[in-house]
């Protein structure tokens, strides 16, 4: 090696900023890349005016005839695979033939990704599908105030419907199980799902503070589900030690079907339609039980800023009225939000909604996002412990 | 990966300051502009956010950090991780090149592919490879139970083993490489001469050849380790909670939570103590062989 001509000091300087640049290069993991797909354009031209009498109220032409402006290309961004599809078959595609509007698609919806274009001003996404976490007066910084004007929030479920996000389907945070590992016994509720003498064997759980964790863990421990909020978080610590070196974490659905199928776990707080998924789409010998579900939904918010905002407001009146709010439920175990809706009499048992009874959980969203760091706080000193 | 290219320095023009520079170095050009914009710039504006995210948050985020439990046990357990992952690359790595190193030369390009060829696969598939092969209804434990030497599975994954299993692997070509480059260019003579003088060959290795070899052990333990205080995936997979690494953290803050102020002040905090690691490293080995040994790779 031919000695330098550089001084030390600077070699030795540029080399640490070199191997820092080089070390944040390589370091990332994977970052979800925005992917538009499937574009769905009418395949036929927009129905021309509705039929019903000029006497009718416009809220029924909202769910029988929407119309929208021309050219209206409207970007719908929800959490693609199985349950996008659904969405897309029952919801995007018919209204596209009934209005002309043409729909692109995101299969990333995150709440980041609302925040991040809302920032820096470029909104593209118009209809966003969210988790329960988001969409309250917490986000009101990102969100346009949904138009009840033409939304139907009167036939909405109660408590289901919030200035800032309506809630599109239902589901349920459920004790998923193995039949063939439970000996003969069904695990009634969360307590059989803590009990490892009972039923041996490693439990799934969700990877997320306000995901079920500490609400089961109370139930489990004999709170009543009406009595849950606000939770005591150091109760429900304490019970989860009881089961914490079997429990494996899951951090998204796909995993936890995974889990299951695979027989890596006993039994698994799953959302119903994973279960489903494991037990129809995977043959695997899994089953759910009911008892102290908790019932929750996913939501529709409208972005702030959004230059389609009128465009979108109707789209989602359309997609919660009683007529098409049950369409995705044809597809994937996921029921409505709206009460007069529907769902076809074959599907009804699988749903959430259908399977609610006196044991039926709820989540407190607005006390969750009021402590969201407190309990996050809480929940990482407890699993990183 | 950005290897530093040729030395510029042969029939050049001298600056001030020592420095010497001749007319291709203007091809760096196009890539010192897209670290400045797509790099720098992005890291200055983070650093700001970590200090103006809530307004006027000045060191609150930085406090925040530092006062919970979580936070700092992770920032830790990311150090440990990350240390014990470099020694395992290390005792294996070290051995393997050297093996390279003594092997005809069509032995040691075989062994080389065999190093590389993981390497050029992704790393989350060969995170996933790791969990099949690992989980308690995988590879190993369905074999060791169907030959009826265990009735329970092993704890293979969701602990620090699983962990320190995956990263190892998906590190070693970076602790092999520089390692090679370095005893490559040790001259056999040398050992040679010191069995002449009487050493047993033990002898000779150990104060001869491995002294000689240090700057490619400083190469690839500073590069396996800085590269694994990154990891973010593979321990979530392969490791339980107690395995967080701090990049999952950070991932947490800004696509869970939506703190970024928050978020940036914890990439920053794992910036600063990863170059006061490296400046720590300086003064210990000279960071100049470290790229010694890598410019000979590009």
């Amino acid at each position: 090696m031919a000695p330098p001509t550089r001084p030390a000091g600077i070699t030795r300087a540029a080399t640490i900023v070199v191997i820092a640049l080089l070390f944040s290069a390589c370091s990332g993991g994977t970052s979800p890349s925005p992917s538009t797909v499937a574009t769905i354009a009418p395949t036929t031209a927009p129905s021309s005016l509705p039929t019903t009498a000029p006497s009718a109220s416009v809220a029924a032409d909202v769910c029988t005839a929407p119309t929208a402006k021309a050219g209206t290309t409207l970007t719908f961004a929800s959490y693609g695979g199985v349950y996008q599809k659904a969405q897309r078959q029952a919801w995007l595609e018919p209204y596209a033939k009934l209005t002309g509007v043409t729909f692109t698609e995101s299969e990333d919806s995150a709440n980041a990704t609302i925040k991040a274009q809302v920032e820096t001003g470029q909104v593209t996404w118009d209809v966003v599908d969210v988790g329960n976490d988001f969409g309250l007066d917490a986000n009101k910084d990102v969100l346009e105030p949904l138009d009840y004007s033409i939304i139907h929030k009167d036939e909405i479920l109660p408590g289901f419907a919030a200035p800032y996000r309506v809630a599109d389907i239902t589901y349920g945070v459920v004790l998923a199980y193995r039949t063939d590992k439970v000996g003969g016994q069904v695990p009634q509720g969360w307590a059989d799902f803590f009990d490892l003498k009972k039923f041996p064997g490693k439990r799934g759980m969700y990877d997320y503070s306000a995901g079920g964790i500490f609400e089961v863990a109370l139930m489990a421990d004999g709170v009543a589900p009406k009595d849950l909020y606000p939770l005591d978080i150091p109760r429900a610590i304490k019970k989860l030690d009881t089961i914490k070196d079997q429990l494996v974490f899951w951090p998204g659905g796909a995993k936890s079907q995974e889990l299951i199928g695979s027989g890596e776990v006993t039994m698994s707080l799953m959302w119903n339609g994973r279960a489903w998924s494991a037990k129809n789409l995977d043959s695997k010998p899994v089953a759910i039980q009911w008892n102290q579900q908790l019932l929750t939904s996913d939501y529709f918010v409208v972005p702030k800023g959004t230059p389609n905002k009128d465009e979108a407001m109707k789209f989602i009146a359309w997609a919660t009225c009683a007529q098409n709010n049950a369409g995705p439920s044809q597809f994937i175990p996921y029921g409505p939000t709206n009460k007069n809706s529907k769902p076809q009499a074959d599907k009804v048992p699988d749903l959430a909604v259908s399977n609610v009874n006196g044991t039926t959980a709820y989540f407190d969203d607005q006390w969750l996002v009021d402590n969201a760091k407190a309990i996050d706080d809480a929940y990482n000193a407890w699993k990183t412990k | 990966m950005p290897l530093t290219g040729p030395s510029a320095g042969r029939s050049s023009r001298r600056l001030r300051g020592g420095w010497t520079i001749n007319r291709w170095a203007w091809l760096a050009f196009p890539t010192i502009a897209l670290l400045v914009v797509f790099f720098l710039a992005p890291l200055v504006l983070m650093s700001l956010r970590s200090i103006t995210d809530p307004p006027n948050a000045g060191l609150a985020n930085y406090r925040t950090f530092f006062v919970s439990e979580a936070d700092v046990r992770v920032l830790a357990n990311t150090f440990y991780i990350a240390a014990i992952s470099t020694v395992v690359c290390l005792v294996i790595g070290y051995p393997y090149a050297y093996l390279m190193n003594i092997v005809p030369p069509r032995m040691a390009g075989v062994l080389l592919i065999v190093v590389l060829v993981p390497f050029w696969s992704s790393l989350l598939v060969r995170t996933f490879a790791w969990e099949v092969i690992l989980r308690d209804t995988g590879v190993i434990n369905s074999l060791l139970i169907s030959w009826g030497l265990i009735s329970q599975p092993l704890s293979l994954i969701r602990n620090t083993l699983g962990v320190i299993l995956g990263m190892s692997q998906i590190l070693l070509p970076f602790m092999v490489l520089p390692l090679f480059a370095v005893m490559r260019r040790i001259d056999p003579e040398y050992t040679r001469a010191a069995a002449n003088l009487g050493a047993p060959p033990a002898a000779a290795f150990r104060r001869i050849f491995v002294p000689l070899s240090l700057p490619g052990v400083a190469a690839g333990t500073l590069l396996v380790f800085v590269l694994a205080l990154g990891f973010y995936i593979t321990p979530t997979i392969l490791g339980s909670p107690r395995e967080t690494m701090i990049s999952r953290f950070i991932a947490d803050q800004v696509q869970q939570r939506l703190d970024w102020g928050l978020g940036s002040a914890m990439a920053v905090i794992l910036m600063v103590v990863t170059f006061i690691a490296l400046v720590l490293a300086s003064r210990v080995v000279r960071l100049r062989d470290v790229f010694g040994a890598l410019e000979d790779e590009s």
